[in-house]
């Protein structure tokens, strides 16, 4: 709404004017998307650039390779401090910030308990579920959003899921990477340009 | 004219608050001024007068060492808004 609201009693106000304001408050308020995609793109490229050293060390027998994964808890760290940085500057809570913080906060500790306990049934069961996790929730997070990038990427994880049980154990990180890629890299990187362009308006 | 429509939410920087807030979780004075295009003074006092018939709960805080005013829309503020959006529903029709 262009017009400068200043009035406090409007006796003349009509039934259409106040329709108008109703209107276009709750478009302005629900226009806002409530994603930049940061945390997509940022654990995408970080857990696929894990997930094929971890694949290329398998490959060429090197020993080392798991030891990529203690980039996770740095990633942690970042991913912390600019999620704080961003509450420090938002004005405006929407319930769809409050759904997407419930929903990436239960796959954070599924995830977790994935990691922890999921080697008991074996290395192909954990990275299965993983692919699962990641699908489910970025297929919430697109349904939120409403952002069908990120509803196609996540079917991309459920198939790497179902792949994966096929193929031996290095190829699990293969299976990850495709799936991050699809899930949570290119939607990830579509949903900031969309979120950048309606900043700009 | 309008008898039926509640005053407290018949004026458009009041009904304009209200909008807002049903919409989100809840909002900082800062943003309501932004989108309602209004001064600081005239929509402190409308806040108020909001918060004074229970329909916006407000709360201060401290953010970086600035004062921060919190605003969030409450039941009975919902309630209210349904029912001035019902009877405005009505009249629109009546015509």
């Amino acid at each position: 709404m262009k017009t400068t609201i200043e009035n406090d009693l409007n006796q003349n106000l009509m039934p259409e004017e106040s329709l108008q304001i109703i209107n276009s408050m709750i478009s302005k308020a629900k226009n806002k998307l409530a994603d930049d995609g940061f945390h997509l793109i940022f654990w995408g490229w970080l857990v696929m650039f894990c997930a094929l050293t971890q694949y290329i060390t398998f490959k060429l027998n090197i020993e080392w390779g798991g030891w990529v994964w203690m980039l996770m808890p740095i990633g942690g760290i970042v991913s912390a401090v600019y999620g704080y940085k961003q509450g420090k500057t938002q004005k405006v809570k929407t319930h769809i910030d409050t759904y997407l913080g419930f929903l990436w906060g239960g796959f954070l500790i599924a995830m977790f308990i994935t990691l922890a306990f999921g080697y008991a049934h074996g290395l192909k069961s954990t990275y299965f579920f993983l692919m699962l996790l990641y699908g489910l929730a970025t297929f919430i997070s697109g349904g939120i959003l409403n952002f069908k990038p990120l509803i196609f990427g996540s079917l991309f994880s459920f198939a790497f899921a179902i792949l994966a049980v096929f193929l031996d154990n290095a190829d699990q990180f293969l299976c990850i990477s495709g799936a991050l890629l699809c899930s949570y890299i290119i939607p990830g990187h579509l949903l900031r340009a969309k979120f950048k362009s309606e900043k700009n308006v | 004219m309008f008898k039926d429509l509640d005053p407290i939410l018949h004026s458009q920087l009041r009904l304009a608050i209200v909008s807002l807030l049903v919409s989100v979780k809840e909002a900082e004075f800062t943003y309501l001024k932004e989108q309602t295009n209004s001064t600081a003074g005239n929509l402190s006092v409308q806040i108020q007068k909001l918060k004074e018939v229970g329909y916006v709960d407000v709360e201060k805080k401290f953010k970086d060492n600035y004062p921060q005013t919190i605003c969030k829309i409450t039941p009975k503020g919902i309630s209210a808004f349904e029912t001035y959006v019902k009877i405005l529903k009505q009249y629109i029709t009546k015509k």
